[in-house]
């Protein structure tokens, strides 16, 4: 018994070294770690939407039945003007969801940039739609018409080039994009929700 | 000189991955690319030399009985102190790398030199041997992950090696090229060394 | 009927989609040690089932429960380590008394199951993927179940393989490495599956 209870002792010992030890380095990272996420977030909003100088939420929660799809909506200032809104929405790809952040100009009623934040697709087929030859297709795209997904080459202003080999994931990307212009749309345009 | 021969064993003779064949998760799975090799083989040497550390420190201190637990908890540790520096000042390795960096505590290379090196050596030896297995398995990552890159995606940390006209074979990014590059540069290896089961 | 739905999916996904072992390269060193023998590879399927489905509901339970409440959530991987080891050596316990013969067979890596990664990962998946409590069960049974899947249907190859004449540096490890990788891409093949 009294050797149970000294190893159950040494044991215990041990843990609460380690958990002293774990509680001091995070103590001395939580800082940096904050900032290094703060940071990043705003310069995945900047790089959607790079005119606003700063980003506030939007509260969305009203529309959450309506458009599930969009997570956050921030909304881009400079100064007291709005410039534009950045969406953050969720779309099913073909290996998972595929999270993007879509910037949209207000003042030119148009698509200002496209980003992926996180997907799940396919190494070299669908995980092209990460970069910028597919997502550079959505800049100047007219935020008043919903977007179409063509194979081969574009012929009209509302239709984006599939990456070869990955249709579902381009089109899920497409999907992403347009629940951002219907959101903003019926809701944010004209004065929606300020 | 016994330290010398102690880190080679390590990096050469009983290297982890292509000897001992331990540490398969991260092995198959962060090799998609050269840099992914580089920053987990680097995490897990962090971890393998400071539990080599406490482990030889702590080596009477630590009931027999008992002793894979404890083992567990200080590993487990370190991997968290990584994880947290990683998360703090190197994000972009830290999210390619992702649930992996976790999961270094179920690496079994850590735990396998804590009960067979680390537990029955001197601190100065079992610091040498962290770093030579560490510097083992950071190697082998490397290979693997440099041969996968250059084939399934034709860049070399992110550098283009080969002109247009090379269609990468994607196959080799993606699950199966792990297992099939790892399984042939085994068996590369056994027949250079004279070595089969 | 919604949510049934979404139970199917994680539960499809996990055993078939992003199986544990052939698409996240989860629980490889069990993959390759215990599947000389079919019988084995069942043995082991079953007893990481069981921990797998414990450790998602406690590892829940805990995280949910005590550390986010007290902001603790670095102490993690501590703890999940800790409550998967106790698992282990409880159903080790069991096994003991209740089936001898199976506790010879799977012998040493019993005890291994602490440091099958899938263990863990899925524990930590559940976490990161926001699952609910049903979710993360689901989440666990089904990966193990995938685990299982890949392990016995590896098992059967590797008992025909024993008697093929194989080139001799290819022998043992690399040959079943290169087994698994055609078994991987097989499952690739069901990428896609659920839209």
């Amino acid at each position: 018994m009294s050797e149970g209870m000294r190893m159950s002792i040494k044991l215990f010992i041990i843990t609460a070294v380690a958990a002293l030890a774990l509680g001091i380095t995070h103590a001395v990272t939580e800082e940096p770690i904050r900032l290094q996420n703060e940071q990043a977030s705003v310069e995945a909003r900047k790089g959607v939407l790079p005119d606003a100088q700063e980003f506030v939420q939007v509260d969305i929660s009203e529309y959450k039945d309506e458009y599930p799809n969009v997570v956050e909506v921030y909304q881009g200032k400079s100064g007291d003007d709005t410039v534009g809104y950045v969406f953050k929405v969720i779309s099913k790809g073909y290996g998972g969801d595929v999270e993007l952040f879509v910037g949209i100009d207000a003042k030119e009623n148009k698509i200002e940039n496209v980003s992926i934040i996180s997907h799940n697709e396919t190494p070299g087929l669908g995980a092209k739609a990460a970069e910028s030859d597919f997502l550079s297709q959505y800049t100047g795209k007219s935020a008043g018409s919903p977007l179409a997904v063509v194979r081969g080459s574009a012929t009209q202003d509302t239709q984006v080039e599939a990456i070869t080999g990955a249709t579902i994931t381009s089109k899920a990307v497409t999907q992403g994009v347009n629940s951002a212009l219907e959101f903003y749309s019926r809701v944010l345009k004209d004065g929606g929700a300020e | 000189m016994k330290a010398l021969k102690v880190f080679f064993n390590g990096v050469l003779n009983e290297n982890p991955t292509f000897r001992m064949v331990l540490g398969m998760c991260p092995t198959l799975a962060l090799t998609t690319a050269a840099i992914n090799g580089i920053g987990m083989g680097l995490a897990t040497t962090f971890v393998l030399v400071g539990s080599n550390l406490v482990i030889s420190l702590l080596k009477s201190f630590i009931p027999q009985k008992i002793r894979i637990p404890a083992f567990v908890v200080v590993i487990a540790t370190f991997v968290t102190v990584v994880s947290m520096i990683m998360q703090a000042f190197l994000p972009e390795l830290n999210k390619s790398l992702g649930i992996y960096i976790p999961l270094i505590v179920v690496n079994c290379i850590i735990l396998a030199r804590a009960e067979s090196f680390a537990s029955k050596n001197s601190v100065f030896l079992s610091i040498t041997d962290g770093l030579g297995m560490g510097v083992g398995f950071t190697l082998a990552l490397l290979l693997l992950g440099s041969i996968r890159e250059i084939l399934g995606a034709g860049t070399w940390f992110g550098m283009p090696v080969f002109s247009d006209g090379f269609s990468p074979a994607v196959i080799m990014i993606l699950p199966p090229g792990g297992f099939i590059t790892l399984g042939l540069v085994l068996g590369l290896l056994n027949k250079l060394t004279g070595r089969a089961e | 009927m919604e949510y049934v739905g979404k139970i199917f999916v994680i539960l499809i996904s996990s055993i078939l989609i992003n199986n544990f072992v052939m698409s996240r390269f989860l629980g490889i060193c069990p993959f390759l040690g215990v599947s000389k023998r079919v019988e084995t590879a069942v043995g082991m399927g079953a007893a990481v089932t069981f921990v797998m489905a414990m450790t998602s509901l406690i590892t829940y339970i805990i995280q949910y429960v005590i550390l986010e409440p007290l902001g603790l959530e670095y102490l993690q991987t501590i703890i999940f380590i800790l409550v998967i080891a106790s698992l282990v050596q409880f159903v080790e316990m069991v096994i003991q008394k209740t089936s001898p013969t199976l506790y010879q067979a799977l012998g040493v890596y019993l005890p291994l199951i602490t440091t099958n990664c899938a263990v863990l990962g899925v524990a930590i998946i559940n976490i990161d993927e926001k699952y609910d409590l049903i979710q993360a069960l689901f989440n666990g049974v089904g990966a193990a179940l995938g685990f299982t899947l890949a392990i016995v249907l590896f098992a059967g190859v590797r008992e025909r393989l024993e008697l093929s004449d194989i080139p001799k540096p290819l022998k043992g490890f690399p040959i079943a490495l290169i087994t698994a990788g055609l078994m991987s891409v097989a499952f690739l093949g069901f990428q896609g599956l659920i839209k």
